[in-house]
């Protein structure tokens, strides 16, 4: 019955399984050259709100992070469609669209999943010291879905490898450097405020850092941050149909 | 019984037509020959007829199942051989005939020894732990082949299924086909550039050109059609070609050419010539 999921699923984690190494590493570094450069860098001694910067930095990262894992499913989705065709199995097998996306999702989140938790072993050793609330799971869940329904709707509308990078640049780039990772957007001006609370990530981040700061998680931004997943849900599903022949 | 029935397909890019009004249909243990230029639109019937394409119009039906409102019932009597290789190369032989088999819904229980024995069938089987990338060309369109057929479709499309491989390497392809037609039962319809695949392969062949089927028969039939035997005479630069039902009428009528002459048995190219006066693999 969940044939499709499940035949996804396993060829995602067998291709996954043989490159793991390379790509946990790769994950790392970026996550990593943040921490050193605006952790202790830039942001040693600097407080936000009361805590200091490097508290304030590492849930940022994790969204920034986990926001990437998760989207890459679009260039991976890009690779498969217009390079080796595998996508074209998927299209012709007896399986239903639903469990394309949600074989696909599935494996987008749990690349968001281990990128966090690759956060959270850098931040231990770092020594930064977060306080994790039961809240953070349901948040990185939505979050991470948010992304890779998000990622799986943009693989399946763009023609090419270049439109790709297109949207990289000028959506995920702009919100990634904006949307509260690095600082909080109420320092923005209320023009660019304005646009950033258009942006899912803002919420994420938000919930995500008082998930792991100890401060009041705001229970409207989670319902938002639903809101978003449904949405990106759905378009991904729309999206898959309509490559359907 | 009819496998499937192909009613009055149209596809449209743009302003080009690139299926025009094409009806056909497959019985069981059918071996059928789509056989045109490139170009001429055999992969987007192909693809039409296994849901990668949107047909602007017409109907298609599997076992009397109508594919566009029962499609998840359709694909799982058809198997299909692409044109281009998608055999997964980070994954090894196995791996992907598994992903194959849960796409399929081949029992847990059966999978290995399925996939075991479709690996014997290609011999492929000593490959089997070996990833797809070490694999050479051949190998990856065995596999192709064989991971359309572990899930045992009514009918297997074939499209291109040994363009870009070497002479040795078709003639063993066309054993591997021949066989599976004729051991598994599996009707198959081939698309192919190459007159001489669908000669040696195919029972009928229709010949299609701007999108439309211009004529259909047995081999025999279509080359029937026109004489089976022609007579060329190189005049100039050029040759001038008749048509004889018989040799005996051929080297009746040699003793009249005036410029060196030869006699061949004809061609499915031929049938093309004298219908469209281009040649298929121009």
């Amino acid at each position: 019955m969940l044939n499709g999921f499940l035949g996804i699923l396993y060829r995602e984690f067998s291709v996954y399984r043989k490159k793991a190494g390379k790509q946990i590493l790769a994950s790392s570094i970026s996550p990593l050259l943040y921490l050193i450069a605006f952790g202790y860098g830039f942001g040693r001694n600097v407080d936000v709100g009361g805590i200091p910067y490097i508290t304030f930095l590492v849930p940022g990262l994790i969204a920034m992070s986990s926001l990437n894992q998760s989207f890459s499913i679009a260039q991976e989705l890009n690779i498969t469609r217009f390079y080796f065709h595998i996508f074209d199995i998927y299209l012709t097998a007896p399986v239903p669209p639903v469990q394309i996306v949600m074989g696909e999702a599935v494996y987008g989140m749990f690349k968001g999943f281990l990128s966090a938790g690759i956060i959270f072993i850098l931040a231990y050793i770092f020594g930064v010291n977060l306080i994790i609330s039961p809240l953070f799971f349901p948040a990185i869940i939505i979050h991470t879905l948010i992304f890779t329904t998000l990622g799986i709707t943009v693989a399946m509308l763009v023609r090419d490898h270049g439109d790709q990078a297109t949207v990289n640049n000028f959506i995920i780039t702009p919100m990634i450097f904006l949307c509260g990772t690095f600082f909080p957007v109420d320092r923005l001006p209320a023009i660019m405020k304005t646009i950033v609370y258009i942006l899912p990530l803002t919420y994420s981040s938000k919930v995500i850092r008082a998930t792991l700061t100890g401060g009041d998680v705001d229970y409207r931004y989670l319902m938002i941050m639903s809101g978003f997943a449904i949405v990106f849900f759905i378009t991904a599903l729309m999206a898959v149909k309509r490559v359907e022949g | 019984m009819e496998i499937l029935t192909a009613n009055r397909l149209i596809k449209q890019y743009g302003k080009k037509t690139a299926v025009n009004d094409v009806s056909f249909t497959i019985n069981a243990g059918d071996f059928i020959g789509l056989l045109g230029p490139n170009g001429a639109g055999k992969t987007t019937t192909i693809k039409m007829l296994t849901g990668l394409v949107k047909g602007d119009s017409g109907s298609i039906f599997y076992n009397g199942i109508d594919f566009k409102s029962q499609p998840i019932e359709c694909k799982r009597l058809i198997g299909i051989v692409p044109q281009h290789s998608n055999v997964d190369k980070d994954l090894t032989a196995y791996e992907n005939l598994y992903m194959q088999a849960i796409f399929y819904s081949i029992p847990t229980n059966q999978r290995k020894n399925k996939i075991d024995e479709i690996l014997d069938f290609a011999g492929l089987i000593e490959y089997r732990d070996k990833q797809v990338k070490t694999f050479s060309g051949g190998m990856k369109r065995r596999l192709t082949l064989i991971r359309a057929l572990l899930h045992q479709p009514k009918i297997l499309y074939l499209d291109e299924p040994t363009v870009g491989l070497d002479p040795q390497i078709r003639r063993s392809m066309w054993e591997l086909i021949l066989r599976i037609n004729q051991q598994k039962l599996t009707s198959i319809l081939l698309t192919t550039h190459y007159i001489e695949e669908a000669e040696r392969l195919c029972g009928k062949v229709m010949i299609i050109n701007n999108g439309k089927i211009i004529i259909e028969g047995s081999p025999e039939q279509l080359k029937g059609g026109i004489g089976h035997f022609v007579l060329e005479e190189f005049v100039d630069d050029a040759i001038k070609e008749d048509f004889f039902e018989t040799k005996e009428d051929a080297l009746t009528h040699i003793k009249d050419c005036v410029n060196s002459c030869k006699i061949r048995e004809a061609s499915l190219e031929d049938v093309f010539i004298k219908l469209t006066g281009k040649r298929i693999n121009a």
